[in-house]
């Protein structure tokens, strides 16, 4: 990781309020992985204080792509980030997902922006053979992913709370019939989202990791000898530093507290104590 | 050649010293162990680090959210999770043997006890070369009160500590208290090396929509740019008020930041919340403060401490700051107006 002012290339409006940033750094698109971020500056002054973790979207060799939606003060700030200004960023952060060598087909759920990582990691593992469904949910058509930034070789489905495009309803509502087919399972977006992939991915009938941890996700006696599938799962929490030191964005797991930033954002469903999460 | 000097002691009587490179340190829970920034820094060149807080036995902090941004600042309530006492003595203070930048390790207890068995334990462990007192943590309720809220209990804190270790030691005061001079005094007057001002100022933040406390903890500690002037008072008050050299905390973010504490009467200062947002903060003042000096035609940085001291008539002097020099007079028409300009 480094700290490095990358210049800014493009910035393309992809959704409202949701702008790809390009970013010229070859540091940063020779080190970055699927599933780690980039901690950004919301400019020169000290108002807004922090930085904001942004994850990667796209990998290039000669930089990286940022998917930036302006929630709030300091979101907008970078999101307006203009063609030829310099942006701040430290990074890349945080663990990437991981894909396992004899892994053949994936299931990816986005919510909301939370799709960002999973084109990153969709783009990295289909040259390496493998087969990809995204599933993606939001609240409204608008805010839905365009189709056309998806990879074509990516069986993409979608799903919209108030039912103005795809499914009607959840995106972890289209999960089901992918469980079997797939040997993994990754997923981005709020909490409430993940604990509900985390509770269909690893409940027995649809196949689950055979570990003692997913007992308590159990909901009847568990039909156990399907192979182990991964569920992992990138975290969105604020965050301080983002290098590990002020211990502000921690998560409770089976491990005790973690940090998002150092030991995420990338987790296994089960190391996560949903309990207190969800 | 001779450029200005830029060192400093932090424990002048103290038979170990508490000699530092440069008058710039980082601050407790905004620089880890020391180690996650080395990547980014060349953290030898710090005038020192002081260490995440540590306790006794691990703890694993307060449930999240622990932190908020606030207008120039933010607020946290970690609750000081730490990996313990005995893994800073078997596994980090090795790696800080090591270096050349000293580690100075803040310790936390609950009880008297508790910050006399850190000292004893600590007392001649390579690599730390001082201890900061944190008698001033917000966000940990050990009966509700704090050591670091009244005299007595300051002073009855820094003495047991004192006693049990002869490492140099830095008090480190609490803002949230109504006569911080008191309390300087009555550390100072137990045994402190020097103090270090302040801790965070403790506030909170509803979040309106859920119409609750926005951190787990309800309240939490306030740093960043936002607390300086808070600081920087507290600082300038308890300068007129004790001989040992004092360490302005709060809000520091540059070269200007930092002289507004040296004049208000702080020997160094430390550098916290800004790690977060420009890791590279501290190194980017000693280099300005070295540019400043040189410039300014400046021998020693010890000669800025104080000189935006006043006579005021209900405010006198002490015999100390008298002595440090440059203080009662005007600064040199060189040093007005560029020093605040920023």
């Amino acid at each position: 990781m480094e700290l490095v002012r990358a210049r800014v290339v493009a910035n393309e409006a992809i959704m409202p309020d949701t702008h790809v940033l390009h970013l010229e750094s070859a540091e940063l698109g020779r080190a970055a992985a699927p599933g780690q971020f980039v901690h950004i500056r919301c400019g020169p002054t000290w108002e807004p204080l922090l930085r904001r973790p942004m994850s990667v979207y796209r990998i290039r060799r000669e930089g990286v792509s940022l998917m930036v939606r302006a929630v709030g003060e300091g979101s907008a700030i970078i999101a307006a980030s203009q063609p030829g200004e310099v942006v701040d960023c430290l990074g890349p952060l945080g663990k990437p997902f991981t894909v396992a060598p004899t892994s053949r087909r994936l299931v990816m759920l986005g919510g909301g922006y939370g799709v960002a990582p999973l084109v990153a990691l969709a783009e990295h593992v289909l040259p390496r053979g493998r087969e990809v469904v995204l599933l993606v949910g939001a609240a409204t058509a608008d805010y839905v992913f365009p189709a056309d930034l998806v990879p074509p070789e990516v069986e993409y489905q979608v799903a919209t709370m108030d039912g103005s495009l795809g499914h009607a309803g959840y995106v972890t509502e289209l999960l089901p019939p992918y469980l079997d087919w797939a040997d993994g399972v990754y997923a981005c977006g709020p909490t409430p989202m993940l604990a509900a992939v985390s509770r269909a991915a690893l409940t027995p009938r649809n196949a689950l990791v055979p570990s003692p941890l997913s007992q308590a996700w159990r909901s009847g006696p568990g039909g156990a000898g399907s192979p182990p599938k991964p569920v992992q799962l990138a975290m969105e929490q604020h965050m301080g530093c983002a290098m590990g030191v002020c211990l502000g964005c921690v998560v409770r797991t089976r491990h005790g507290y973690q940090r998002v930033c150092r030991d995420g954002p990338v987790f296994s469903a089960e190391e996560l104590c949903w309990e207190e999460l969800a | 050649m001779g450029g200005p000097n830029l060192e400093v002691d932090l424990a002048p009587h103290n038979k170990l010293g508490l000699r530092l490179g440069n008058p710039v340190l980082v601050a407790s829970g905004c620089f880890g162990y020391g180690t996650e920034y080395e990547p980014l820094v060349d953290i030898q060149r710090l005038g020192a680090i002081c260490s995440k807080g540590i306790t006794v036995r691990p703890r694993e902090g307060n449930p999240p959210p622990r932190i908020a941004e606030t207008p120039s600042g933010m607020l946290n309530a970690i609750g000081l999770q730490n990996v313990g006492l005995q893994r800073v003595i078997s596994d980090k203070a090795p790696i800080w043997a090591r270096w050349r930048v000293p580690v100075i390790v803040n310790i936390s207890g609950e009880s008297i006890g508790e910050f006399e068995e850190l000292a004893e334990r600590l007392d001649g462990v390579p690599g730390v070369a001082g201890l900061e007192l944190n008698i001033s943590c917000p966000n940990i309720s050990a009966g509700g009160r704090l050591f670091a809220d009244d005299a007595d209990s300051a002073a009855a804190v820094t003495r047991v500590v004192r006693a049990a270790s002869s490492l140099p030691l830095m008090a480190k005061l609490s803002p949230n208290v109504t006569d911080i001079v008191a309390i300087a005094r009555a550390v100072e007057e137990a045994g402190a090396d020097c103090v270090s001002i302040a801790n965070t100022l403790v506030g909170m933040v509803i979040d309106v929509e859920a119409r609750r406390p926005y951190i787990a903890n309800v309240t939490a500690g306030l740093s960043g740019p936002a607390v300086r002037p808070v600081v920087v008072r507290m600082v300038y008050e308890v300068a007129r008020a004790v001989r040992v050299p004092i360490v302005g905390v709060g809000g520091v973010t540059c070269l200007r930041d930092a002289l507004e504490y040296l004049m208000a009467g702080a020997t160094a200062v430390q550098v916290g919340t800004a790690n977060f947002v420009n890791p590279r903060t501290a190194l980017e003042i000693i280099e300005g403060l070295r540019d400043y000096l040189t410039e300014k035609g400046i021998a020693d940085v010890a000669e800025l401490v104080g000189l935006a001291q006043r006579e005021l008539p209900n405010l006198p002097l002490s015999p100390s700051l008298k002595g440090r020099g440059g203080t009662v007079k005007l600064a040199p028409p060189s040093l007005q107006g560029r020093a605040l300009g920023g």
